[in-house]
């Protein structure tokens, strides 16, 4: 059976910024009324970004509020109704998933800028969710094309702690878990300028999945880049050059988040607890429901999905279950 | 203070407030999340005979107003490593264990496992709407005969409670609560969900991963209190035997609770309360029925129960 709304069969003259007009519109509404636990809004994708091998940022229209109300760490709950051939018979490659925003940005080539301030014109508020090939439904989303949908609800969850004039942040990510790091340096330079020192490290398992150094490069005072393999930067695990930075006073308050596999981010949190720095981390579990229905996000005694995704390191790494591979 | 406490076959309870099946009780760490609020009691998510992964998400929102619409497939650990759960696991609040099988065996063989490892209770899960991917075919709890099935086999296994959990989607609910009671279930519980669709027209699709799915949240209470009445009811007139109601569908306040006692119920379940306020949600509907019970003079859940159905014992 031809499934009519599908993407795939568009006529040719189809618009598609209308559409992203309205469905934006749509999602305003849904989320003033409702909030997080509204359904899934479908979007269509405005622009494909490429990143690296497997790992593309998919950008979406949604309402300013909802960037604006948006804090690093939260997650949002993403959903392709159709999978990459326009059908919905493979549903285990369109389930809905929680992803971290990767960027945001306005987007005014719609705008004419001589009339712009006469008529509040801003532009398209874009929400940019980047995602890494890991599996049957992300690797689903990294297929996407332009005019594809990816249904949206969200914020969803816990955010990074306020960082105030004086800190310093250190930020260390393994692999995909660059897109919240970024998030935050993104925050904490819009509020704070260079009033804040941001130290950050990527790590990654080889070159070829490297991503986001341009954008972090742009706003941190200092970026080390780590492969596993050594084919980019320093050879190893992020966790090699974090003492030089736990080590190197700061004068006030020093914050340290980290987003990536449990296996890395429990040596990293001991690393700063050791060093009495506060920590935290942007846990990922599999999280089917956002909504606290299903109860399998469970770490210790909290649920991934509204007492997450962000943690304080000391009490993570007092949990049994929390350092292994998922 | 009125007393809130809850005495029926398998489940001594604190208040009348139990956790409905399918909300977050699947393992040990998320039981006692629930239990450490001001629940009276737990009930498991249900368990089958093997473990079962959820259906592709989106599993569960809320469409409108009211209305929670949810498709999660009965994941579940299965019976034996939830049978460790059960052993192993010392739980501050009672728990009823929900179970489901594929047919009558399937239910006997998680039953058995369950016993042998101290549940206190069962409830028989017989109304899941969706238990298999996309089925349109009707559910044993549809069919009286199939019900009686199951609950006969279930009673001859094992020597703990049984409450029959009965759907809402059916043309005279006293038929399948006659077929439950009568192969000897000790209980009732009421209603799982509505069976329900949605479609969001943008994707021209319907928006639960499952595709169908079930309905609940405060829009199903009235269509809940519809069927305790017809069951309480039938009870009233000796149609069925007279055994404990645990009654759900909607519950949100102190107040609702008082509406689902008053029409007969012994307790109640409280499931889709949890999306807006998590398991917080328990002690504020607690405080509130305990302070609606001192206002109105009822010292006990006794002294109002069933008082609504004062009024309708004329109805033919």
């Amino acid at each position: 059976m031809t499934l009519r709304a599908a993407p795939q069969n568009r006529p040719e003259d189809f618009d598609l910024a209308a559409l992203a007009d309205g469905c934006c519109e749509r999602l305003a509404a849904a989320y003033e009324v409702r909030g997080m636990i509204a359904p899934p809004i479908p979007l269509p994708v405005i622009e494909v970004q490429h990143e690296a091998e497997g790992v593309v940022t998919l950008w979406v229209q949604v309402p300013p509020e909802m960037v604006a109300d948006y804090n690093p760490g939260q997650y949002f709950m993403c959903w392709n109704p159709y999978d990459a051939t326009g059908s919905m018979g493979r549903p285990n490659y369109h389930s809905e998933k929680p992803y971290s925003v990767g960027d945001v940005k306005i987007d005014r080539s719609g705008v004419d800028e001589r009339i712009a301030a006469d008529t509040g014109g801003s532009g398209r508020t874009m929400l940019g969710f980047t995602v890494k090939d890991l599996g049957r439904q992300s690797g689903e989303l990294t297929r996407m094309a332009v005019g594809d949908w990816l249904a949206v609800r969200g914020p969803f969850g816990t955010s990074f702690p306020r960082m105030n004039s004086g800190d310093r942040l250190i930020l260390v990510s393994g692999g995909i878990g660059s897109t919240p790091m970024h998030m935050a340096a993104l925050d904490a330079r819009r509020k704070l300028g260079e009033r804040l020192r941001i130290d950050a490290i990527m790590g990654f398992r080889n070159a070829v999945e490297v991503h986001y150094i341009e954008r972090m490069d742009n706003l941190c005072d200092s970026l080390e880049i780590t492969t596993d393999d050594g084919s980019m930067g320093t050879s190893g695990f992020p966790t090699g050059p974090l003492p030089d930075l736990l080590s190197n006073g700061h004068e006030g308050r020093t914050v340290l988040l980290t987003c990536g596999p449990e296996p890395m981010m429990k040596p990293v949190l001991q690393m700063a607890v050791d060093a009495g720095v506060e920590c935290y981390a942007a846990m990922e579990r599999y999280l089917p429901c956002s909504v606290a229905m299903c109860g399998l996000c469970m770490v210790g005694d909290r649920l991934t999905c509204v007492d997450g995704p962000v943690m304080e390191g000391d009490w993570l790494l007092q949990q049994a279950d929390f350092g292994a591979a998922h | 203070m009125a007393d809130l406490g809850v005495e029926i076959p398998g489940l001594s309870m604190a208040n009348p407030l139990m956790l409905a099946s399918g909300i977050q009780g699947g393992n040990a760490a998320a039981l006692h999340r629930v239990a450490s609020s001001g629940a009276g009691g737990l009930v498991s998510k249900s368990i089958g005979p093997v473990p079962r992964e959820m259906y592709p998400g989106p599993v569960c929102v809320e469409a409108m107003d009211s209305v929670i619409l949810n498709a999660m497939g009965l994941p579940n650990p299965g019976a034996d490593k939830f049978a460790e759960v059960v052993r192993g696991e010392e739980f501050a609040k009672p728990m009823l264990v929900s179970i489901f099988g594929g047919d009558a065996e399937g239910y006997v063989e998680v039953a058995e496992k369950m016993a042998d490892a101290g549940a206190s209770c069962l409830e028989l899960n017989l109304s899941c709407p969706h238990a298999k991917p996309g089925s349109r075919s009707l559910i044993i709890g549809q069919q009286p005969e199939l019900i009686r099935e199951v609950v006969a086999a279930v009673r001859a296994a094992v020597d703990i409670p049984i409450y029959a959990k009965l759907s809402p989607n059916t043309t005279n609910i006293v038929v399948e609560a006659e077929a439950a009671l009568s192969a000897g279930a000790d209980g009732l519980a009421l209603i799982n969900t509505v069976s329900a669709i949605e479609v969001d027209p943008f994707a021209g699709r319907p928006i639960i991963g499952n595709l169908l799915c079930g309905m609940s949240g405060p829009a199903i209470r009235p269509i809940a209190q519809r069927k305790v009445a017809e069951i309480s009811l039938a009870m009233l007139r000796g149609e069925l035997p007279n055994v404990p109601i645990l009654a759900m569908g909607g519950i949100m306040t102190g107040l609702d609770v008082a509406r689902f006692i008053m029409l007969g119920a012994s307790a109640v379940q409280i499931g889709s309360a949890l999306i807006w306020d998590d398991v917080d949600v328990f002690q504020g509907i607690a405080d509130e029925l305990s302070s609606f019970m001192e206002q109105n003079g009822y010292d006990d859940l006794a002294s109002m129960r069933g008082i609504a159905l004062d009024s309708l014992e004329g109805l033919s």
